[in-house]
């Protein structure tokens, strides 16, 4: 039983810059469901992050969108009963309008690569997570625990204990050892894990439909990043919360996603589920990544580990038809350099832009 | 000693709670405590600001309007041991009588050593009304007048009119201090929220203040200050003089201090925190002057404190030239406006003891500045 939340819609990111037009992302297409994990693979700089914000209308100056859509299935809760349903098309709304500032961390919350640099050094943990609650007002009548959630019904301002009271709440969700004195430290007096675990706790504190993790444990090194993983896991079981995770690490989307989105130079070459994905990789690419992962526990064979040929194509000057050619195993002359491959469904929820797979 | 003891164990760990939880200003104020001229500055301007702004009622010996005989009458002088040689622990002066010589037309004192007034401390004298409604009059030192009115104590000497010189500084060290502290106000005012705007926002927004920074600090100052001084009314009265003057002198300054903050907030707006409180909801103006406004404070704070002195040179030097404060307003500016003549130093030199003050106010700010400065540097090595 899926239900698209966020629908991708041959998206077009463009920087005109002095030497000439990027194209951060060109004509992507993909489907975040409800309650599901999408993963977002691919090399730096192949508009995985710009995907992430043109989600939330964040593109920075000078990158605009030129084409495509956002649709985000929006579901408004009226009174904690009744659901109602509204689409609105992000790409749309005005950047610093009201409504963008209403789904941007009240219903689409979203976590960096450097927890280090995340958090306002001048601000405590607690004021951060209290930030957040009080910037979408509504929410924590519906989030923290039972307990809290009547006594902030009765009132429409937070007192100092109750908002605190949230803060130490939220921080113990993350598993913040000892969050009552936690919730009064400034950044600098928190880990790197710690840090993340507070950016994943202001993201939750609004408890929003969707979470966008951009490579949320890259600066962590690999007992941390396991911790966070899990608790990234056990938080959306519990609110059933999408999540759009960002990573180059093909380790942690494989434990983590439901869905894999593969992307080079901007466009999606491949998308499946992961079991379908890591099995039975279809792009070139794809499984030319596939084979650079070193194997644990595999005999030696002397070979050396896989790595793909080339270079990353210069942005100002793609390469013609598809855009992966120069690099490909599989190069067909003639073909691949002429004409760009469509996106093709080859299995059930298997789909490929590769022209081995195209009728031409 | 029962007491003392139980409480040793309760007192610790709650003191190490509160390091724990040091924020970054009480670090900065545990760098700053260990800089002794720092430390020396912050204590003086404190007691220039309490003694000259809040309370000179209280420490200067007369009110401002108290007119006395004795024009132009040098310091006088302060004795312990009488005529006689004997010792006494209380000071005194002597009365003093005044000739005139009648070729030079130039006034002499000389002490009439009948006369023995001791010095009170805490003593009554001209009445005032403290903070603008205690009535009180009570001075910290004098001598007592009711007894007889021609005793007088002229620490620094006197003016033209007979008023006490010391006690005019005083008064005239509230109106320069509050300058240069309001003007520094309103420039850290106009300067960071202009700064951070044109920070921020970059493009057009920035080229516009930029361009008018430039062309604010393009002009000469002093002329600057005098045609702006020199469109005051002459009919205003003194007080609306001051804060148009206030005002001005801190238009000018805003300049500086913007284009600093924006070179902050240029770096700072790149920072991840910048958009992490983007990506949760924030507003514009809030990321602004909520997120990066305050990792500027510290410079903002080195910045302005090594700027007032700047404000007050720029009220003394204007009142000085005659076109800020007049009479009958007192500042440091009009005191040195009413030595600047051939004829008053060479008659009433210690009318210049107004410099020092100035002087050492100052330096002051500067240690005060200096120290904040290398306090406020986190990497700092000294």
């Amino acid at each position: 039983m899926s239900e698209p939340l966020i629908e991708v819609k041959d998206l077009r990111v463009e920087f005109d810059v002095r030497a000439g037009i990027v194209k951060a992302v060109d004509g992507l297409t993909l489907t975040i469901q409800r309650g599901k994990t999408l993963g977002v693979i691919g090399e730096s700089g192949c508009g995985k992050s710009m995907t992430a914000r043109a989600i939330l209308n964040m593109i920075p100056k000078p990158g605009k969108i030129t084409q495509g859509k956002i649709v985000y299935h929006r579901r408004l809760q009226n009174n904690g009963q009744s659901q109602l349903d509204d689409i609105i098309e992000l790409t749309e709304l005005d950047p610093d309008g009201k409504v963008i500032r209403e789904i941007r961390g009240g219903e689409i919350g979203m976590i960096f690569q450097e927890p280090m640099s995340s958090l306002t050094p001048v601000y405590t943990a607690g004021a951060h997570i209290n930030e957040a609650v009080a910037l979408h007002h509504l929410t924590p009548i519906r989030k923290v625990g039972d307990q809290i959630a009547e006594q902030v019904l009765a009132h429409h301002k937070l007192t100092k204990e109750e908002a605190r009271e949230i803060a130490v709440e939220m921080l113990r969700r993350v598993g913040i050892p000892k969050p009552s004195q936690r919730v009064d430290s400034y950044p600098h007096q928190l880990s790197g894990g710690q840090r993340q675990r507070v950016m994943i706790a202001i993201a939750l504190s609004c408890e929003p439909a969707m979470l966008i993790a951009d490579e949320p444990t890259t600066a962590l090194d690999v007992s941390i990043e396991a911790q966070i993983l899990d608790i990234m896991r056990e938080l959306q079981e519990s609110v059933n919360m999408a999540i759009m995770f960002i990573t180059h690490n093909l380790g942690v989307i494989a434990s983590m996603a439901d869905e894999v989105v593969v992307m080079y130079m901007g466009k999606a070459v491949e998308q499946a589920k992961v079991i379908d994905l890591f099995k039975n990789a279809k792009h070139p690419y794809t499984q030319a990544l596939l084979k650079s992962i070193p194997h644990l526990g595999k005999k030696k064979t002397g070979a050396r580990l896989a790595s793909i040929s080339g270079m990353v194509p210069d942005p100002f000057d793609l390469p013609t038809g598809c855009v992966f050619h120069p690099r490909c195993p599989m190069f067909m002359p003639g073909k691949c350099d002429k004409i760009a491959p469509s996106w093709t469904k080859v299995d059930e929820d298997h789909y490929v832009a590769c022209l081995l797979y195209e009728e031409v | 000693m029962a007491v003392a003891e139980q409480s040793q164990p309760v007192v610790t760990p709650s003191t190490k709670q509160k390091q724990i939880g040091q924020s970054y200003w009480s670090l900065v104020w545990w760098k700053f405590k260990r800089n002794r001229v720092a430390v020396v500055g912050g204590i003086i301007l404190v007691a220039f600001y309490v003694s000259f702004v809040f309370i000179p009622e209280f420490f200067s010996p007369y009110q401002l309007e108290h007119t006395s005989d004795y024009a132009e009458a040098g310091p006088t002088p302060i004795h312990f041991v009488d005529q006689a040689g004997k010792f006494h622990l209380r000071p005194f002066v002597y009365g003093m009588e005044q000739t005139i010589d009648f070729v030079t037309r130039s006034r002499t004192y000389v002490e009439d050593t009948t006369r023995m007034y001791p010095i009170q401390f805490f003593g009554r004298g001209d009445p005032y009304k403290l903070f603008g409604f205690i009535p009180l009059d009570i001075h910290l030192y004098g001598v007592d007048q009711k007894s007889d009115p021609q005793a007088i104590v002229l620490l620094m000497g006197s003016d033209a009119l007979g008023r006490d010189w010391f006690t005019r500084i005083m008064y005239g060290g509230r109106l320069s201090l509050m300058i240069g502290l309001i003007g520094q106000v309103m420039t850290i005012f106009f300067g960071t929220t202009l700064g951070v705007i044109s920070g921020f926002y970059g493009g057009a927004v920035d080229q516009l203040i930029q361009r008018t920074t430039e062309f604010l600090n393009a002009f000469p100052q002093i002329p600057l200050f005098m045609a702006l001084a020199a469109a005051i009314p002459t009919f205003w009265s003194p007080l609306a003089v001051y804060f148009i003057l206030t005002i001005i002198l801190s238009f000018v300054g805003w300049g500086g201090l913007a284009r600093q903050v924006r070179g902050l907030i240029l770096s700072l707006r790149e920072r991840e925190y910048a958009l992490a409180a983007k990506s949760a909801g924030a507003s514009d103006s809030r990321i602004m002057f909520r997120h990066l406004l305050p990792g500027t404070m510290s410079h903002v704070v080195v910045i302005a404190t090594l700027a007032i002195p700047g404000m007050i040179l720029a009220e003394t030097a204007l009142s000085w030239l005659g076109l800020g404060l007049r009479p009958p307003l007192t500042s440091w500016g009009v005191l040195l406006f009413d030595a600047a003549t051939v004829r008053a130093i060479h008659n009433t030199p210690w009318e210049l003891w107004t410099v020092p003050f100035i002087i050492v106010t100052i330096l002051a700010y500067n240690m005060l500045g200096d120290g904040l400065r290398d306090a406020l540097d986190p990497y700092g090595t000294r």
